[in-house]
């Protein structure tokens, strides 16, 4: 008897369960896995707005011929490669500084510098636009403090216009950043480190034998989230240099962008570059996770 | 801490709903298939749409009970919606009317083939300026209501140019490579820039390469253009001199350029005529600007002292309602010669129906230019534009021409540099 209902008790159990997912999975599979897939087969076809078919690999033929791609996606590297550890070592700096128990005003300092991650993306950019512009004010305080003679053309040199873009995105990013930290200092056992310190260990000793192991894990996380937001890049350079001068700051995204609506729409061909940017984000987060995440 | 929690959760709810409910407002109404409701989409609420609503209120003479809804976005946006929308085949949300600016129009009437009503019973494509036609028309069929002139003109400071010992009459009818000598001088003598350039914007190579009927790409609208085009080298070479006689204010944004001349910055600032009103916002400069044609290339024979930037036309999509938008159309913007008076004396738009130049408006002087009849002049040039067909992928060329124009600038052999260019435009334009 008692194996009889064990029987018929676990179909109908699985059918509940199935009846409880069934909502999302039907939700994740037409909003998620759809578009997926038909951007990938959308990847494969070519021609100008409604008039498209399926030309097989060309379009990813394409990408190697094609310069401004090509220099679309040094440049999100140059962000990356130079902006990316800035950025986590400065909201690693900033949050453990912030995390002294002497600190005074903690709550305003960790706003003061969270806040620029929950400004509008558009208006800090225009903002930096005009702070950053020929007669702007930093060229203007730079002058005054007699550091430069002649202003610097921030946004429309090319070497200087990257610069601009770094320390905007660095500027909005730290704080968002060093949220992450500041919760995982908290959760360090302060015993550990009052034994290294009963142990004759410098603060810097501490830092790096304590403090950085056990954030690894954050450090993964926050890397990763912010490889991926580099990659994304487009708000910044499109409001504030839209690009240019000549590509200097175009990002792989704005490239899709214009693909699709600055120039003559080619839907196809911006599908494919759209899924570079895919597939550069699974290698870099495979490495990434090779490189740090031994220990779970 | 849980207070503060359940105010910011507060906060949001009554921010998201505010926000979706202003996103309502905006979008509706502008339901094309309603039937009942025209509506209109356009950029420049004190150009396009001013000019739009003027029309608006000249129609409901006709027909006071058609109810016509003229909707602001930026360019950008629009064209950023109508690629969508035209896209996914649902042409829900889309406007009965559209402006498109003249250098993307082809891209659009080819891109989505019986996406646009076909105008060419509706207006007269010769009662339009001649070279309005090429870009609104596709296969013999007219598709667009041309609006604006972009004809371009040499706004001069009169005042900065007599410090330095010239007069306006020294600037007019003359070639590039002098106005660079007087810039030089003007530069010397009074310490101003003659104008301003973003190096992002090549609108001044287009005027010179238009000045001489060339383009981009040949007649055809899609072969590029680059290697071999005698006029685009003329044009690189001439930008090159300017950029390097050290009299360009470099600026980077659209507020930039109009404060450039706006706080007596520079000397001069070669542009389209719609550019008219905001020299006009600085009152206090009235009666020390001129304008004079547009210098043509020296080394390039076919080039003339007149040329176009901008300019854009009125587009009925093939929606339910297309028929009374086109009526509508047809009895403002393509035929209404009051309606232009209009438009010209409270927006400042020169419109391109011939017929437009013949009323009043169109021959008064402007005391602001010094007595100036600006628009007579304007039209007089209309005149002599050459008609280029801007094909369909005027902005993806100038963007890799825009790269390549650093590497010129840098040093790089001019040859070298439009041949990369050719070949890079040859690989990826369809």
């Amino acid at each position: 008897m008692k194996s009889e209902s064990a029987v018929r008790r676990r179909p109908n159990g699985a059918l509940t369960g199935w009846l409880f997912i069934i909502v999302a999975v039907v939700l994740i599979c037409t909003f998620y896995f759809y578009p997926m897939i038909q951007a990938l087969l959308l990847s494969f076809k070519t021609g100008t707005g409604a008039n498209i078919h399926f030309n097989g690999i060309d379009n990813y033929k394409r990408l190697f011929t094609d310069k401004v791609f090509i220099t679309a996606l040094k440049n999100t590297c140059i962000f990356l490669v130079i902006q990316v550890p800035i950025m986590i070592l400065l909201s690693i700096f900033i949050s453990v500084l912030l995390n002294d128990s002497k600190l005074k005003f903690k709550g305003f300092f960790r706003t003061a510098i969270f806040l620029p991650s929950v400004t509008s993306l558009v208006a800090y950019s225009v903002v930096f636009k005009y702070m950053f512009g020929t007669d702007g004010l930093v060229n203007l305080a730079l002058t005054n403090m007699h550091l430069i003679s002649a202003p610097i053309q921030w946004i429309t040199d090319p070497f200087w216009a990257k610069i601009t873009i770094i320390i905007a995105i660095t500027w909005r990013w730290t704080g968002y950043n060093m949220i992450f930290y500041l919760s995982g200092l908290q959760n360090i056992d302060s015993s550990i480190y009052e034994a290294a310190r009963i142990d004759g260990a410098s603060a810097f000793r501490q830092f790096r034998s304590i403090t950085i192991p056990l954030l690894k894990p954050i450090i993964l996380f926050t890397s990763i989230t912010s490889t991926i937001g580099t990659l994304q890049l487009f708000d910044e350079v499109m409001n504030i240099t839209k690009g240019g001068p000549g590509n200097a700051t175009m990002s792989i995204s704005q490239y899709i962008y214009n693909l699709s609506f600055k120039y003559t729409p080619d839907f196809g061909y911006a599908a494919t570059v759209s899924y570079t940017i895919v597939i550069l984000i699974v290698l870099l987060s495979i490495i990434q996770f090779k490189v740090a995440g031994d220990r779970k | 801490m849980k207070k503060a929690f359940v105010l910011l959760l507060a906060t949001f709810l009554l921010l998201t709903a505010c926000s979706s409910k202003s996103d309502n407002s905006a979008s509706g109404g502008s339901g094309g298939d309603s039937g009942q409701e025209i509506s209109v989409w356009a950029w420049d609420p004190n150009f396009n749409i001013a000019a739009m609503k003027l029309a608006v209120e000249a129609y409901a003479k006709t027909d006071p009970d058609q109810k016509i809804n003229v909707i602001e976005y930026a360019q950008d946006d629009i064209i950023q919606k109508l690629n969508t929308g035209l896209n996914s085949g649902t042409t829900n949300g889309l406007p009965n009317i559209v402006l498109i600016e003249d250098y993307r129009a082809q891209s659009f009437l080819k891109a989505y083939p019986d996406a646009f009503y076909d105008l060419s019973s509706v207006i007269k494509p010769g009662d339009f300026a001649d070279y309005k036609i090429a870009s609104s028309s596709l296969d013999g069929k007219q598709y667009g209501v041309p609006f604006d002139s972009g004809v371009a003109g040499l706004y001069v400071r009169t005042d900065y140019l007599q410090e330095a010992g010239y007069k306006a009459a020294d600037l007019t009818n003359i070639d590039w490579d002098r106005y660079i000598e007087i810039a030089k001088d003007v530069k010397a003598k009074t310490g101003h820039d003659m104008l301003t350039q973003d190096p992002n914007d090549l609108g001044l190579i287009r005027m010179m390469i238009q000045s001489a009927g060339s383009w981009y790409t040949k007649e055809d609208g899609s072969t590029p253009d680059l290697k071999d085009n005698a006029a685009l080298k003329d044009a690189f070479q001439t930008y090159k001199a300017l950029m390097e006689s050290d009299t360009v204010k470099i600026t980077s944004d659209w507020s930039q350029f109009l404060a450039g001349f706006n706080s007596g910055d520079v000397a001069s600032v070669p542009t389209g005529n719609w550019i008219t009103p905001s020299v006009k916002a600085e009152a206090s400069q009235s009666g020390k600007w001129a304008i004079v044609p547009m210098p043509k290339l020296k080394n390039t024979s076919s080039s003339v002292n007149a040329t176009n930037i901008g300019g854009s036309s009125w587009y009925v999509l093939n929606i339910p309602g297309k028929e009374k938008a086109a009526e509508f159309l047809q009895k403002t913007m393509g035929s209404d010669v009051a309606l232009y008076q209009d438009m010209l004396k409270n927006v400042g738009v020169i419109g391109t129906l011939k017929a437009a130049g013949e009323g009043e408006a169109y021959k008064e002087s402007d005391d602001f230019f010094g007595g100036q009849k600006t628009v007579e002049d304007f039209n007089k040039w209309t005149q002599q534009i050459p008609r280029v067909n801007y094909g369909m992928n005027t902005y993806a060329i100038e963007d890799i021409l825009v790269s390549e124009m650093q590497n010129y600038l840098n040093g790089q052999d001019l040859d070298k540099v439009l041949a990369d260019a050719q070949a890079q435009a040859e690989s990826q334009l369809h």
